[in-house]
């Protein structure tokens, strides 16, 4: 889990709510299918390591954001699909705006100094 | 509230990680196949698709531990697994985990036996809301002379002066003769003043205390509060008792509630039976009449409770301002020389408050220093038992080298082995706690089995919550000072040397530890065995000391006919049949009458003035006196050495005389016969006592005591009686006489109450309570010491010579002597004994005088006391190190060398 890679690595509060947002966008899926949609997305800038993801989604359920079931895949394999709940899409939203704020203040900040 | 759900989630999940793990398993094994399927419709074939994807996923066993890590708690687990680990190593050596949980279990147990009794009788205060407010008040003067004695009067000023910061109370005893149905005794009475129960925040069990109106008149509220214990005692605890009235002193009075339980009073030593308004002096203290007008009258005891926000500093000095107003106003103008001297002193009377969060008891003041004492005793048993664990431990340690080194090179940390080594020897401390809190229980039973059943209560409960926390964390820390050095040691033994082979240097340096922790052990018991040699001499002592009078088969039975408010000359009358059928009894074979008898605590001291002798400055002139029969020196076995005893013609009316004892008589008149001299009990008044007798010294108020300035003066020359003891030598088994004393009691007057009935051999046991005590414990833990130093000594001795079989057979088949061999085990052997001893004396001086006044007879430097501790301790160490010797002597230097 500690290896380097040349790619991105996640920080982790980062990383818990790019799954949210995943799980939003696209509904239940499973570990495979959300570290592969993270890839796309991030147009392989991004790659999530299986030591930082599988972690993350045993934190996200022991907090009650993500509930896994296990399911039948696309192309019917057994696989454990996580799905948003309720408490999820709050978190979803709080860290949204916390993220936006973040952000805004940093571009503010790095505007200002620039200036 | 997520995190908190988290935590209950990665708890619970402790509990399923079988199923969790499966699950893990599946779940990983899946995205592996769907990455699978991915590369391969990319065009890759099924086998390189499939390492492919194992590349891509990573390594799967570290995946799988940063889910299990995020999973559960893996500081617990790994303590769990501590744990599991550590249970299963003692499990499998019963014998070495048996002797160090026992081990512990006496010295932790010891330890917390005697902080029983230290929190009981020490640290506790009086069981009322807030005891720390609470102050005595006592004074001092500039002589040093200090009292806690005020007058009726006095109390009144200072308490109504004193009222915005502080709520002052007087208590008194007062001896009260209880009768109602079915109910006669003496019982122990206290005059309280009227804010007494509210100052201290007592609430009645049942009915009421004292109202502020029943402070008030003198002599008219007949009013008593019974204790809890009386209640349950005498009344079988029948609440219809509220609202009855009893008679108390011949006086009929109405029990208007009972106190809680737990009320001890404001002196938890001295158990009060009933509690009667300070205004009823008049009928309870009658003598004199005017002790509640009287200002030179001091006879009551006051304490006092902090009003909110107010330091006991500042109270003290508002109230020693009040104080000297008051006494300036109330001291006689000067008159004579002598009253203006006395003024002086009286005016530089300063008020000091006392903390009263304990109350009134002397027994702190005296029990003090034994309790610390045997605290500080039992401390260093415990350290000598932990010196012992360690050893057992790093013996295992020798043992265990392959374990240690295996462990390190599949990548246990230095962390992970000290965590693991001291997990272990915390388990075994806290067995040796649980054991110990047993054998405290058991140790503080026997302590109350020790003392007298009035102080037993004192003792308090061994369960009290600061015992536990004590116990605990006395078992914590035996488990660091157990583990600490035997951890360290398995974590600096180089493993890797282990596992090529035998490595020779660690072991010796182990050795010398093990040695080091021997001669501490050794070091450690010298002083305890000296301790407790010194004070069993002491012990002995006392009870060998010459007391002047016989001890054995003497009665004692105390009665006060003044209480039942008889005429004077009735009570004399009464005194008279009692001493003459007392003498009538079969198996008595003397008899006698004394205001007090000897060693029970309880004496007058009278001032008087001698003819033709002048007091050197600061001398006091106040002996001991006591009022007895004609036959007292014959009875009590003290010799008569010249004049003559007491008679019946000495009587009121006749000319007064006295007998003294040989100090009083050196001290008056040198070397020449004090028969034919006078002296007078009013100084100032004429010379009117004669001197007839001449008594050898004895022992009175204690054993200890250097022998006082005593006299004698005949009984029948009182004008008035009060208590009296009668004392009966009987032929034969004391006990046997103290039925028919009672009956002889109950037909000469049954409302008269006999108090006090004991032998005078157990009245003196019981004033040797103390010492008993500290004697009994010292000696077994001098013992416990030395039995664990022998087991440490012959442990590291028998371990050596294992150690060096090899060595000795390769000795041997040099041609070496056996001689030379056991020579080599016994130098080793006195090399640590003898080093031990020697550090053993250096603290054994320290101690010797820390010991200081509870010694009698012996010196802190008894030769006896050193050589004895010294023999003993030779003793054992020839014992512990004949065995290992012996083996020595007999290796086969053939077998020794074939083996490895």
């Amino acid at each position: 889990m500690r290896e380097t890679d040349d790619r991105g690595e996640v920080l982790q509060g980062t990383l818990d709510l790019i799954v949210l947002k995943t799980l939003e966008t696209l509904g239940p899926l499973h570990g495979y299918g959300i570290a592969q949609r993270v890839q796309q997305v991030s147009h392989d800038a991004l790659r999530l390591n299986q030591g930082t993801l599988y972690p993350a989604l045993v934190r996200l359920e022991q907090r009650g954001f993500i509930k896994g079931t296990w399911g039948a895949s696309e192309n019917n394999r057994r696989a454990r699909f996580y799905a948003l709940t309720r408490a999820g899409r709050k978190q979803l939203e709080a860290e949204t705006a916390e993220w936006e704020r973040t952000a805004a203040l940093m571009a503010r900040l790095l505007r200002g100094s620039e200036a | 509230m997520h995190e908190l759900r988290a935590l209950v989630s990665r708890l619970l999940s402790l509990f399923r990680r079988g199923r969790l793990d499966a699950d893990l398993d599946a779940e990983l094994e899946s995205h592996l196949e769907l990455l699978t399927d991915e590369l391969r419709r990319g065009g890759l074939s099924e086998d390189e698709a499939r390492l492919a994807a194992r590349r891509e996923l990573g390594g799967i066993a570290q995946v799988k531990e940063a889910v299990r890590d995020q999973r559960g708690l893996p500081f617990l687990e790994t303590l769990l697994q501590d744990l599991r680990f550590g249970l299963r190593g003692l499990a499998r050596h019963p014998g070495f985990t048996t002797v160090a949980v026992l081990t512990l279990a006496l010295g932790i147990g010891g330890n917390t036996a005697i902080f029983s009794a230290v929190q009981a009788v020490l640290l506790s205060g009086l069981p009322v809301p807030e005891p720390e407010r609470l102050v005595v008040i006592t004074t001092r003067d500039a002589q040093g002379g200090e009292t806690s004695d005020f007058s009726y009067p006095m109390f009144r000023d200072l308490r109504d002066g004193a009222r915005p910061y502080l709520s002052v109370l007087a208590t008194a005893g007062a001896q009260v003769n209880l009768s109602a149905p079915g109910v006669r005794e003496q019982v122990k009475g206290e005059l309280v003043s009227g804010g007494y129960f509210e100052t201290l925040g007592v609430r009645p069990l049942l009915g009421r205390f004292f109202t502020a109106a029943e402070d008030v008149t003198p002599g008219a509220h007949p009013v008593a509060v019974l204790s809890h214990g009386a209640w349950l005692r005498r009344f079988g605890g029948d609440p219809s008792v509220v609202g009855r009235e009893v008679l108390l002193n011949g006086r009929s009075i109405t029990v208007v509630g009972i106190a809680p339980p737990e009320f001890r009073g404001l002196d938890p030593t001295n158990q009060i039976d009933v509690r009667i308004p300070m205004t009823m002096a008049t009928v309870f203290r009658p003598f004199p009449a005017n002790r509640l007008q009287n200002r030179r009258q001091r006879w009551m005891r006051l304490t006092a409770r902090l009003a909110p926000g107010v330091t006991r500093a500042g109270a003290q000095a508002s109230l020693d301002a009040l104080f000297r107003n008051v006494r300036a106003a109330e001291l006689p103008p000067p008159s004579s020389a002598a009253g203006d001297y006395e003024r002086r002193r009286a005016l530089t009377e300063r008020v000091v408050l006392l903390p009263g969060a304990r109350g009134l008891g002397h027994l702190q003041g005296a029990m003090r220093m034994p309790l610390l004492l045997l605290q500080g005793v039992a401390a260093v048993v415990l350290l000598i038992a932990c010196a012992n664990i360690a050893n057992l431990m790093l013996a295992r340690n020798a043992a265990r080298r392959h374990e240690i080194a295996v462990r390190a090179s599949l990548g246990a940390g230095r962390g992970r082995l000290l965590r693991q080594w001291l997990t272990e020897s915390l388990l075994l401390s806290a067995g040796g706690g649980a054991a110990g809190l047993l054998l405290a229980l058991l140790l503080h039973a026997g302590m109350r089995s020790l003392v007298p059943p009035e102080a037993a209560g004192l003792l308090g409960s061994a369960l009290d919550p600061r015992v536990l926390a004590f116990a605990l964390a006395a078992s914590a820390l035996t488990g660091l000072l157990t583990g600490l050095a035997p951890a360290l040691q398995a974590v600096r033994s180089a493993p890797f040397a282990a596992l090529r082979g035998e490595a020779a240097g660690g072991s010796d340096r182990l050795l010398s530890l093990r040695g080091g922790l021997v001669l501490a052990q050794v070091a450690l018991a010298v002083p305890l065995l000296v301790a407790a040699a010194l004070l069993a001499g002491t012990l002995r002592n006392l009870h060998r000391v010459d007391t002047g009078f016989a001890r054995q088969n003497l009665v004692l039975a105390s009665l006060n006919p003044s209480l039942n408010g008889l005429p004077q000359p009735r009570i004399a009358a009464l005194y008279r049949e009692l001493l003459d059928g007392a003498r009538a009894l079969p198996g008595v074979t003397s008899a006698a009458l004394a205001g007090a008898s000897v060693l029970s605590g309880d004496w007058d001291r009278l001032g008087i003035a001698v003819e033709g002798y002048t007091p050197r400055q600061g001398e006091s002139m106040s002996p001991n006196a006591n009022h007895v029969s004609p036959g007292y020196f014959g009875t009590m076995g003290m010799q008569l050495v010249l004049g003559r005893d007491f008679t019946e013609a000495d009587a009121l009316g006749a000319p007064k005389v006295a007998v003294v004892n040989e100090t009083m008589a050196r001290a008056y008149f040198g070397g020449a016969s004090p028969i034919g001299r006078r002296f007078t009990l009013e100084p100032g008044g004429p010379f009117d006592v004669e001197i007839v007798g001449l008594v050898r010294d004895a022992k009175y108020v204690n054993l200890r005591e250097r022998t006082p300035r005593h006299f004698y003066v005949s009984v029948w020359q009182s004008p008035r009686h009060f208590d009296l003891t009668l004392h009966l030598r009987t032929g034969g088994d004391p006990a046997a006489l103290i039925g028919s004393v009672r009956d002889l009691m109950r037909r000469l007057d049954p409302a008269v109450p006999l108090y006090g009935i004991t032998t005078l051999e157990a009245q003196i046991e019981t004033s040797l309570v103390r010492e008993r005590l500290v004697s009994a414990f010292s000696t077994t833990f001098g013992l416990l010491a030395l039995l664990l130093a022998t087991i440490g000594l012959y442990g590291v001795v028998a371990f050596s010579v294992a150690q060096r079989t090899r060595e000795i057979g390769i000795r041997l088949a040099l041609g070496g002597q056996r001689r030379d061999v056991v020579a080599l085990v016994v130098r080793h052997v006195s090399g640590v004994v003898g080093t031990g001893l020697l550090a053993g004396f250096a603290l054994s001086l320290g101690a010797g005088r820390a010991l200081g006044s509870l010694l009698y007879g012996v010196t802190p430097g008894s030769r006896g006391a050193y050589a004895g501790a010294t023999l003993l301790l030779a003793l054992v160490a020839a014992v512990a190190a004949y065995l290992p010797a012996r083996r020595a002597a007999s290796v086969d230097p053939v077998r020794a060398l074939r083996c490895e």
